[in-house]
């Protein structure tokens, strides 16, 4: 292996990179570190906390989701525990990212041919970006240490857990390293990366369930076996730190011997001709909106299924314990009708999310160009805008609908009753102005200030925030009725106050319209 | 009488982007029929004239007219008789080749199949490929193909060949005069010089936003000087005396006299007097090449042919 121009690579990806590295850095810290903080507050006594694990040990359905936890009974415990499903993907994906947009997407753009024009050898990228990505998740890993040290875990304990996070990032980094090797695109990257989380997911919970060896199959339980609050094992870290080491050298021998721009996984041929529906405004609009929609769709199917089909479960577990309905904003009303109102929330965040997803990707289409040519024909900037808006709001309908459908078969599988579907369709449908308005505002950044389109997501994350914690972390009112979930007022569970949905439509329709009067008016592209 | 012959007209055409001024007066007048160069370094405010041409972005000042009409009013209905190849071709990586094609057409207000299909053959492209798996230069080919296969009256083209390679550049320029010949309207930002030679009738250079130099090829080159060598029997006299001469080398060679100098069209026939009274053996007279007259634009904009105040073209516009 040749280290030829290795300082010159650091300093480039350092530099090209540094925003994107802090932003994920900080963000992941302040999560974890305000997760662990809300739970100390929440569970500040042994009864407590006793009440929590003997909730979540009641039945399969948080172990699937969220793992076994070894020491569940105690703060350390409870936080992994409540962290558990977040960390699992946002660490992985930690590492899939950090190394992504450093090896193949710096390749795909070709500036990899220019930095390998100089005096550099071929594999100093691979090994500049997993340096690089390497250092980002050891500097996670502190920050994870501190805040939990912080907040009265013992330091030991939370070294380890913190340490069991960040060698799950590894493996991924690894993973990714080695994918952006095989793969032509970075999207072939992310994919086959997220689909070998998937299933360590799926090999995990089994494992989990089962109290078998699974586990051990899935990085996801490895990072579970070090056990942290319990046993710790230490040497349980040797495990992924040598996959993720593995992966990385197989990565750095394949980049040393492989030619620029060449990959195993190849794209294959498609049609020669487009459709006369591919052609027209709509057409063209859903083939854009298609991929990110069945991303979305895929996550809130998932998030329904998973809370109808262990309905049962959660009632009897989660439930019937007071502090965590209170956490969860659901302590009056049927049992099942909370699992509803819970689900729909999910739902509504992921909905908004896609939203804004949808409309940053009118933005790419201006930036990068496709929008200037597409206008340059007979069509309009109201029709462009119309057949983009139409498109966004059914895939939008659809996903509440689609969710609703499979909550409600989740929910009847599990208790073996008749679901209320129509309810659970109106809780949806309930969140759709508010979701419309989130969507309204990062339209009218579009028309307006396209700029500032990435501040929508600033407003993504506030509500999600809100609809997350708001309730478990007693926020003054003020704060949580600047979410507009808010005031939708948990349907099936609350009522529903039609004129606060008014209003909320109302206000979408009105930044609807600001936004179509802007682009009108504006520049295309404006930089 | 402009608007019926005129297909583009811009007059002292101002664009500014906060404190900086894009486009400075700038005239433009392409008539119906032609093909015309518009030539400019970079930053020059080509890409951005063509915008406000096309109504993508509005004129701060001055006066644009596309097909006679106002094209930030009735962009979308002005379009449908024209089709655009943007300077960076962007493509929707999800879609093949074809697909694109297809789509781009459909915003020319549709393709015609027959051209399609011969296009598709004689720019040698694949069209399943994904966009994404393309080089850069069969992402230009697809833009190309998309606009020359639309049934329009005007094609603007804004450096639409510098991805293509020498072959695929020769069956461009086939293309475009048989597209001129029936009766086509072309505006042709480009680069190559030797591209706008050979295609172009009229070209527009433009400096600094604003228009250096306008007119046929022939009008420029009246404008420039021409390269005289001379090989005579006596020694030219008097030569350094004319007005519109200059860099005269006279040099003896082999008991005749060989003689460099730069002629302006006005004086060239009484260089060639002088000459002729010398005894001409071999004469030269090299009209200057595009490059030249684009450079001398650019070099020495004071002295440079056609020597223009603000808004006012070089040659008379037609």
């Amino acid at each position: 292996m040749s280290l030829l121009g290795l300082r010159a690579a650091l300093g480039m990806q350092w530099r090209t990179h540094r925003r994107g590295i802090v932003v994920s850095v900080v963000v992941l810290s302040v999560m974890m570190v305000g997760t662990a903080g809300s739970v100390a507050a929440l569970y500040s006594t042994p009864e407590q906390i006793q009440g929590y694990a003997e909730a979540v040990t009641a039945g399969d359905a948080l172990v699937v989701i969220n793992g076994r936890i070894d020491g569940i009974d105690s703060l350390g415990g409870v936080i992994a525990d409540e962290f558990g499903f977040l960390a699992a993907f946002l660490l992985p994906l930690l590492g899939i990212s950090l190394v992504a947009r450093a090896t193949r997407a710096e390749e795909e753009a070709g500036r990899l041919e220019l930095v390998l024009a100089g005096s550099v050898a071929r594999e100093v990228p691979v090994v500049a970006g997993l340096l690089v990505a390497t250092a980002a998740i050891v500097v996670t890993t502190i920050a994870f240490a501190l805040g939990l040290s912080v907040v009265g875990v013992p330091a030991a304990r939370s070294l380890l857990y913190a340490a069991s996070l960040g060698a799950l990032a590894f493996v991924f980094a690894g993973l990714a390293a080695f994918l952006a090797q095989v793969s032509l695109h970075t999207r072939g990257v992310y994919l086959w990366g997220l689909l070998v989380l998937a299933a360590s997911y799926v090999l995990r919970g089994v494992g989990d369930v089962t109290n078998t060896w699974v586990t051990w199959l899935s990085p996801l339980g490895w990072a579970e076996q070090a056990a942290p609050f319990g046993a710790m094992r230490w040497w349980a870290l040797v495990i992924p730190l040598a996959a993720g080491s593995v992966l990385a050298a197989l990565a750095v021998a394949v980049a040393a011997r492989r030619d620029l721009g060449s990959a195993l996984l190849r794209g294959g041929v498609g049609p020669a001709g487009a459709s006369r529906w591919l052609r027209s405004p709509l057409g063209l609009a859903m083939a854009i909106h298609r991929p990110g929609f069945l991303g979305w769709l895929a996550g809130a199917v998932i998030v329904a299924g998973l809370m109808g089909g262990l309905a049962r479960q959660f009632i009897d577990a989660v439930l019937a314990n007071p502090a965590m309905a209170e956490a969860l904003g659901v302590t009056a009303g049927r049992p099942v009708d909370a699992v509803v109102a819970i689900t729909q929330l999910y739902v509504a965040i992921i909905v908004t999310a896609c939203a804004v997803q949808a409309i940053g990707s009118l933005r790419s289409e201006e930036t990068a160009g496709r929008l200037e040519v597409r206008l340059s024909g007979t069509l309009s900037r109201s029709r462009w805008l119309l057949a983009h808006a139409v498109v966004i709001g059914a895939g939008l309908l659809g996903i509440v609908l689609v969710a609703a459908a499979v909550l409600a078969a989740g929910i009847a599988w599990s208790t073996g009753a008749a679901a209320d579907l129509a309810g659970i369709v109106a809780a949806g449908l309930a969140y759709l102005p508010a979701e419309l308005l989130v969507a309204g505002l990062a339209l009218a950044l579009f028309g307006l200030w396209p700029r500032a389109l990435p501040a929508a997501w600033a407003v993504v994350a506030f509500v999600t925030f809100i609809a997350l914690l708001g309730p478990g972390l007693r926020l003054p009112a003020w704060l949580l009725d600047l979410a507009p979930t808010t005031h939708v007022g948990r349907p099936p569970l609350g009522t529903v106050g039609e004129f606060q949905l008014t209003v909320l439509g109302a206000l979408a329709a009105i930044l609807v319209v600001s936004a179509a009067v802007g682009f009108r008016r504006r520049a295309v592209p404006q930089h | 009488m402009h608007a019926s012959t005129s297909v583009i007209r811009t007059e002292r055409l101002t664009k500014t982007f906060g404190p900086s001024r894009a486009l400075d007066g700038l005239d433009l007048d392409v008539a119906a029929g032609e093909v015309h160069g518009f030539l400019g370094p970079n930053g020059a405010g080509k890409t951005t004239t063509i915008r406000i041409v096309l109504g993508l972005m509005r004129a701060s000042g001055g006066h644009v007219e596309l097909f006679g009409r106002d094209p930030w009013r009735e962009a979308a209905t002005l379009h449908a008789r024209l089709a655009y190849v943007a300077g960076d071709v962007a493509l929707w990586p999800g879609l093949t080749g074809g697909q694109c094609l297809d789509v781009l057409g459909a915003t020319h207000g549709g393709v015609r199949e027959d051209r399609r299909a011969a296009l598709i053959e004689r720019f040698d492209l694949d069209p399943t490929k994904r966009v994404r798996d393309y080089s850069k230069g069969n992402r230009q080919k697809v833009a190309l193909i998309a606009a020359l296969a639309a049934d329009v009256d005007l094609l603007v083209l804004d450096e639409p060949t510098s991805g293509l390679d020498p072959l695929m550049e020769q069956v461009f320029q086939d293309v475009i005069r048989e597209r001129r010949a029936a009766g086509c309207t072309v505006l042709l930002s480009s680069h190559i010089l030797g591209e706008v030679e050979a295609l172009a009738d009229r070209v527009t250079i433009i400096r600094h936003g604003r228009t250096v130099s306008s007119g046929t090829l022939a009008d420029l080159r009246q404008q420039a000087r021409m390269h005289v060598h001379a090989v005579t029997l006596d020694a030219p006299a008097g030569l350094d005396r004319v007005a519109g001469i200059a860099d005269v080398v006279s040099t003896p060679v082999d008991r005749r006299v060989e003689s460099r100098f730069s002629s302006d069209a006005e004086h060239l026939d009484a260089a060639i007097g002088l000459l002729h009274a010398a005894r001409i053996e071999a004469l030269t007279v090299t009209p200057p090449s595009l490059d030249e007259l684009f450079l001398r634009a650019y070099d020495e904009p004071s002295r440079s042919l056609g020597v223009v105040a603000p808004g006012a073209p070089a040659t008379p516009v037609r």
